[in-house]
């Protein structure tokens, strides 16, 4: 199997934005969805911990079925205002 | 410059993907195993004897040793025989703190055990993999995820793969071990998607701890106190002075705990004959699907009342302990283990026919490449050796060192870890320096062979090892497994003619 020379970068991008953004997706996304789930917080936080591998599969997938190099980077971005969401209170908290 | 990027990345991902396979390898086969720890466990000790204990005789024999010989102890325990262990165990203290000693169930007296690691060494290896600290239980994780993503991506992939899984040519060379690959990754996929996501839910809290951080402020013990329900249903008044009191029959209280919660595992008794004594009893983890730590029943040790438990979980709680008691396989009882059992040994060949399948593919291409490529290529396949057919052998060698060691020896567990892992260094040794044919074959064979003759070792070194039928058991299925093995090291050993024809069969040829 032949790699074109320039086909790397490519897949270094796309391997490294579903291990890492996929996995900051994740975390963020969890964190979101325990912290809006109309339930108690035990409860919450298990049903959003349980499903958060479902969510991290399928960010991987998303990041190598994206149909853009930049699109595959999606999930960390979106990162950011989900664990604005997720860390509310702790934000609000900081910024005194 | 470009050209060995792309070399270095290729290696990347031949390394990388190979790495993943060893390591999977290792953790089903013992993931395997450790689906009969007890039993295993039950081998490795051959001076418990069998037993036709009821639960009331056996606490009544636990009790009569600690009031003789620990009358003073602020606690006291003691951990019945069940069905798939016959140890009958009294200890006082706490967990850590305390002493434990096994008893001879038929005398009541202190029954000489050997020391053993036991066969909580697979189950520990299992998700530890032996690494330092927590980094071994990252590693596995890291491989759960990747593998769940691998299944997924491979239905979406192999959107016709009901049909491959119908598809086997046997006798083909290549074809053939890639048939038998796709047919087992299909036919187990239930197992393969239910086993990667419940040991991935089992470690919530480690891997995916978002949702704790943000609602406890990542404190593990704020989660774990939340989850608790509220405290015991009746708190009777515990005399605030304790004077000295005779202990309750316990023959009822045990009676009425296996109503409520099935079989039992043990009792511990908290400031025993004092008026403030209290009982604790135990159900065995089997009862039920989900998977309960501590819990059962409290009463009150002077009059007998039922004080608390079983503490009912919440139906978040329970959603999580059901999916982590499925990887567990505690409930089900013998038929359950074997399903799990039978599953796992398959993935594990699943997985090993993939890698043999990886390095059959790119043998050819090595064969033509440069003098490192073929250093690192001949590495690669030791390697492939020494985690297959030498991961095997270091467990039945685990095996035998448990009977052939000196029983009273000093540290004796710990030399049978050094038995362990010193006979896999051991594997990769010999596969480096022996022609990989032979280095399979090797393998393959002597692992069979120690399998085969396990009852032997047994019959020259311990007496009455069968008296326990789970002790007959491991010997019997360690037998048959020596068969597959035997099996095996015949197959590899045959000369491969009968190949597709194809337009590279005479490399193929020369390289085999």
């Amino acid at each position: 199997m032949k790699l074109a020379s320039s086909a790397w970068l490519p897949i270094l991008s796309r391997a490294l934005a579903a291990m890492v953004g996929g996995y900051v997706f994740t975390y963020a996304f969890t964190a979101a969805l325990a912290r809006l789930l109309p339930m108690d917080n035990v409860d919450s936080m298990l049903v959003a911990s349980l499903l958060s591998f479902a969510i991290y599969t399928c960010a991987i997938l998303w990041a190598f079925m994206a149909r853009h190099q930049w699109s595959a980077w999606m999930g960390a971005v979106l990162a950011l205002p989900l664990a604005a969401i997720g860390f509310w209170p702790q934000l609000l908290e900081r910024l005194g | 410059m470009k050209q060995t990027i792309t070399q270095s990345l290729a290696w990347l991902h031949t390394w990388g993907g190979l790495i993943v396979g060893w390591l999977l390898f290792a953790i089903f086969l013992t993931g395997s195993l450790a689906v009969f720890d007890q039993e295993i466990d039950n081998w490795m000790h051959p001076e418990l004897p069998a037993h036709h204990l009821t639960d009331e005789q056996a606490v009544e024999r636990g009790l009569s040793y600690l009031r003789e010989h620990e009358p003073n102890a602020k606690q006291w325990g003691v951990s019945l025989p069940y069905d798939r262990s016959p140890e009958l165990r009294a200890s006082t203290g706490g967990r850590r703190d305390g002493v434990s000693v096994t008893l001879d169930p038929n005398t009541g007296e202190v029954l000489p055990v050997r020391e053993s690691a036991g066969g909580r060494f697979f189950f520990l290896f299992h998700f530890t993999l032996f690494m330092p600290g927590m980094l071994g239980i990252y590693v596995v994780g890291a491989l759960a995820m990747g593998m769940l993503a691998a299944l997924i991506s491979g239905i979406v992939i192999h959107k016709k793969f009901f049909k491959e899984f119908f598809t086997f040519r046997p006798a083909k060379g290549q074809r053939s071990w890639l048939d038998a690959h796709n047919a087992s990754a299909v036919l187990l996929l239930p197992f393969h998607l239910m086993i990667t996501y419940s040991g991935l839910a089992i470690f919530l809290v480690i891997y995916m701890p978002a949702a704790m951080d943000a609602l406890f402020d990542g404190s593990r013990d704020a989660f774990f106190k939340a989850q608790d329900p509220a405290p015991a249903v009746v708190e009777a008044k515990r005399p605030a002075q304790a004077e000295p009191a005779p202990l309750v029959a316990i023959g009822p209280l045990l009676a009425k705990a296996r109503d409520v919660m099935g079989p039992l595992s043990g009792v511990s008794i908290t400031n025993p004959g004092m008026s403030n004594a209290e009982i604790q009893i135990r159900p065995i983890l089997g009862n039920r699907i989900a998977l309960i730590k501590g819990g059962g029943m409290r009463f009150d040790g002077v009059t007998g009342e039922q004080l608390s438990g079983p503490t009912e979980m919440r139906a978040s709680v329970l959603t999580h302990r059901v999916i982590s008691g499925m990887h567990f396989a505690q409930f089900g009882g013998y038929p359950m283990r074997w399903v799990y059992f039978i599953c796992g040994l398959i993935s594990s060949a699943m997985i090993a026919t993939g890698l043999v399948l990886f390095t059959v593919k790119r043998r050819r291409k090595y064969a033509s490449e440069g003098r490192v490529a073929q250093v690192l290529y001949r590495v690669i396949e030791a390697v492939n050796v020494t985690v297959m057919a030498g991961l095997s052998l270091a467990c039945i060698a685990y095996l035998w060192g448990n009977h052939l060691l000196p029983v009273g020896m000093a540290e004796r567990p710990d030399a049978e870890l050094t038995v362990f892992f010193g006979m896999w260094a051991l594997t990769l040794v010999h596969a480096l320096l022996r022609p990989r044919m032979h280095a399979w074959r090797e393998q393959l064979g002597l692992a069979g062979v120690m399998c085969l003759s396990l009852p032997l070792v047994s019959l020259l070194t311990v007496d009455h090892s069968w008296a326990l039928h789970s002790r007959m058991g491991v010997e019997l299925t360690t037998m048959a497994l020596g068969g597959v093995l035997l099996w095996a090291c015949w197959k590899v050993s045959q000369p491969q003619v009968e190949r597709v024809p194809r337009k590279k069969a005479t490399v193929l040829a020369e390289v085999n």
